[in-house]
C-alpha cells in the first residue's frame, strides 16, 4: 500500500510538475514525503493564497470600492484592510479610507501578482527537492539496479562466448579431426592395392577408429557446450534428445516469442536434464515436456508416471539446476511424492 | 559437386570422389555459391555441409531445400558433424529419394562412401546410422520391433539406411539370399506391404519407424 501511495505521488508530481522521477523508493521513504510535505504544504498554501488570490483581490480594490461604498457624503465607514504578505495575518498591513486608497491597494495587488510566479516557483521548488529525494530511487535502489543490469550482462555475455566456443570446436578440431579420418581412408584405400600391407592396413584402421572415437566425444562435449540446433529455437534444440529418448517423450512448445540466447540456453540444458532423470531414475512409460508462456516468464514442465520421489539432494543435479535457474531469478518446483508422478516445473524470465 | 567451407576436408572429398571415378565439377564455399554453381554446372548429385557461411547455422540445408524444389533430379548428400532429427526430416519430407544425410566421420570409410553417393545420384537414399538408430530406439520402446530378431533388426536399419540388398549383404556380410529371408520375414512380421523398388521401401520402414 505504502508502495502504491509512492507510485500515485510520483505520477502526481509528474502531471503536475512535470518532474519525472523513475520508480523506486520503498513505502516508508513515500510515507515520509507525506510526513514532511505538511510544513511544505503549508508554506506552498501560504505562498498562493496571500499572493495569487489576495493579489487579485487588492487588484479589484477600486472596483470593489465603488461598488460598495457609494455612500450619500458624511457617513463614515470603518477603514477596510489591504492585505499584504507583510503584516500579521487578520489585520491587513495598512488601511485604506477613500478612493485613492483603493488605488494604491490596487497597484499593491498589481505587484503581489507579478511577484506570485517567482513565490510560487520557490516555494514548490522545496517540494520538488523532497519528491526528488524521497520518492525517486535512493542510493540502495540504484546500485540494485546497477547490479541487476550488470548481471544480465555477465549471463548474457557467457552463453555469447560459450556459442563462441561451440563454433570453433566445429569449425578447428572437430573438422580437422574428420578430415584426418578421411585422409586416412583413403590411404587405406591405396593400401588395399599394395599387396604383403595387412598389418599397415590394421594399423590405419586402428588409427580411423581413434580418430572416429575421438570425434564422437567431441561432439557430445559441444552439445553439453552448445546445442547446434538451439540456434532455430528450442523445439528443434530438443528434438534430436525426445527423439532418441528410450522412455517415449512428448514435446510440446508454445511459445509466442523467442526468449534470449542466455535463457533459452538454460531451458535447453534444465529441459536435457530433467529428461534425463526421468530416464535413469523414474522408471516411467511417458514423459512429457511442455514449454509455454505464463505471466511474461517462460514455464517449462517435465513430468513423468514414473516412481516419483524425486527430490532435491545437496550436489545433486536438481540442486545444481536450482542454482542455475536461480542466477537469473527462475524457480524450480519439485513435485515428486513417492509412488509418483513426478512433475517439475521450472519458471524463467524472458530475458536475464 | 561439393559445398563445403572448410578447405582442406573439401579437397579431401574432391580427392576421394576423383580416385573413385566421378567428376567433381564444382567446390563451394557457401550456400549461394552452391546454388549458383548448381545452375551454371548441372550435377547429379550434390554434396553439401550443412552448416555454412554466413550464419554458420544451416545455409547448407536450406540451399539444399530450395534445390530439391527447384530441380528435384539432382540428388543430395548432407553432410554434418550432429545428427539432428529436424534436419533429417525436413529434407525427407515425404520422399526419401535421391536424399542423403551422413556424418562427415562415415567419409573415412571410403567404399560405403562412394556408395552413398552412387545411390543419392541414382535417387536412391543415404540415411547415416545415427538417424536410423534414433528411430529404431524409438521402435524399440514401443514394443513393435519385439518380434524381430537381432539380426533382422540391423537388417531392417539397412534398409532404412536405404541400401540395396547388394548393399546390406556387404555391409552385414551375409549372402544375397540371407537377406532376401530377412527382408521377406520382416515385412511378415511388420505387416508391412512388399514393395518393388528401394525406394519405396524406405518409406515404408522409415512411416512404419516414426508412427511406433
Amino acid at each position: 500500500p505504502a508502495a502504491w501511495l509512492g507510485s500515485a505521488l510520483r505520477h502526481l508530481a509528474a502531471r503536475l510538475l512535470g518532474e519525472r522521477v523513475p520508480a523506486a523508493g520503498s513505502g516508508w521513504r513515500a510515507t515520509a514525503y507525506l510526513v514532511l510535505k505538511l510544513p511544505v504544504a503549508v508554506g506552498e498554501g501560504y505562498a498562493v493564497i496571500i499572493f495569487w488570490v489576495f493579489g487579485l483581490v487588492n487588484l479589484s480594490f477600486p472596483f470593489w470600492w465603488l461598488s460598495f461604498r457609494n455612500n450619500p457624503p458624511g457617513v463614515r465607514l470603518r477603514p477596510v484592510a489591504v492585505f499584504t504578505p507583510f503584516g500579521w495575518w487578520g489585520q491587513g498591513t495598512y488601511h485604506v479610507s477613500a478612493l485613492p486608497g483603493a488605488f494604491a491597494a490596487s497597484a499593491t495587488g498589481a505587484g503581489m501578482l507579478l511577484a506570485a510566479p517567482w513565490v510560487t516557483r520557490a516555494v514548490v521548488a522545496a517540494d520538488r527537492w523532497l519528491i526528488r529525494r524521497l520518492l525517486g530511487p535512493g542510493p540502495l535502489d540504484r546500485r540494485l539496479r546497477d547490479l541487476e543490469q550488470t548481471r544480465a550482462l555477465a549471463v548474457d555475455d557467457a552463453t555469447a562466448r560459450l556459442r563462441r566456443l561451440e563454433r570453433d570446436l566445429h569449425d578447428g578440431a572437430q573438422i580437422r579431426l574428420a578430415t584426418l579420418a578421411l585422409n586416412l581412408g583413403l590411404a587405406r584405400k591405396k593400401l588395399t592395392a599394395v599387396p604383403g600391407t595387412e598389418e599397415a592396413r590394421e594399423l590405419v584402421d586402428v588409427a580411423i577408429q581413434g580418430a572416429r572415437d575421438t570425434l564422437a566425444e567431441l561432439r557430445e562435449l559441444a552439445r553439453g557446450i552448445h546445442p547446434p540446433a538451439l540456434d532455430n529455437g528450442l523445439a528443434d534444440a530438443l528434438a534430436t534428445l525426445t527423439a532418441g529418448s528410450p522412455v517415449p517423450a512428448e514435446l510440446t512448445v508454445d511459445l509466442p516469442a523467442r526468449p534470449t540466447p542466455a535463457i533459452e540456453a538454460i531451458a535447453y540444458f534444465c529441459a536435457a536434464e530433467l529428461l534425463a532423470n526421468a530416464i535413469k531414475h523414474g522408471g516411467a512409460s511417458t514423459i512429457t515436456i511442455d514449454f509455454s508462456e505464463r505471466m511474461e516468464a517462460l514455464a517449462l514442465v517435465v513430468a513423468d508416471d514414473g516412481r516419483g520421489g524425486a527430490r532435491a539432494e545437496p550436489g545433486g543435479g536438481l540442486a545444481g539446476l536450482m542454482q542455475r535457474v536461480a542466477v537469473v531469478d527462475g524457480r524450480l518446483e519439485i513435485d515428486s511424492p513417492p509412488g509418483g508422478p513426478t512433475r517439475v516445473t521450472v519458471t524463467l524470465p524472458l530475458s536475464a | 559437386m561439393i559445398a563445403e567451407d572448410a578447405a582442406l576436408f573439401r579437397a579431401g572429398l574432391t580427392r576421394l570422389l576423383e580416385d573413385d571415378g566421378h567428376e567433381v565439377c564444382a567446390a563451394v564455399g557457401d550456400g549461394e555459391a552452391l546454388l549458383a554453381a548448381v545452375a551454371s554446372t548441372g550435377p547429379d548429385v550434390v554434396i553439401a555441409d550443412i552448416r555454412m557461411p554466413p550464419g554458420y547455422t544451416d545455409e547448407g540445408l536450406r540451399a539444399a531445400l530450395e534445390l530439391r524444389r527447384a530441380r528435384p533430379e539432382t540428388g543430395v548428400l548432407m553432410l554434418s558433424q550432429y545428427i539432428e532429427t529436424r534436419y533429417a526430416a525436413s529434407l525427407l519430407n515425404g520422399s526419401p529419394a535421391g536424399v542423403g544425410y551422413l556424418l562427415k566421420d562415415r567419409v573415412a570409410d571410403t567404399d560405403e562412401f562412394t556408395d552413398a553417393v552412387r545411390r543419392v545420384a541414382a535417387g536412391g537414399t543415404a540415411l547415416d546410422r545415427e538417424v536410423v538408430g534414433h528411430l529404431l530406439t524409438a521402435g524399440r520402446r514401443s514394443g513393435s520391433l519385439g518380434e524381430l530378431t537381432p539380426r533382422e533388426r540391423d537388417v531392417l536399419a539397412a534398409m532404412a539406411e536405404g541400401r540395396s540388398n547388394a548393399g546390406i549383404a556387404t555391409a552385414l556380410v551375409l549372402t544375397p539370399g540371407t537377406v532376401e529371408k530377412h527382408i521377406a520375414s520382416i515385412f511378415g512380421k511388420l505387416r508391412l506391404p512388399a514393395s518393388e523398388t528401394d525406394n519405396r521401401r524406405v518409406l515404408a520402414v522409415l512411416r512404419y519407424l516414426e508412427s511406433a
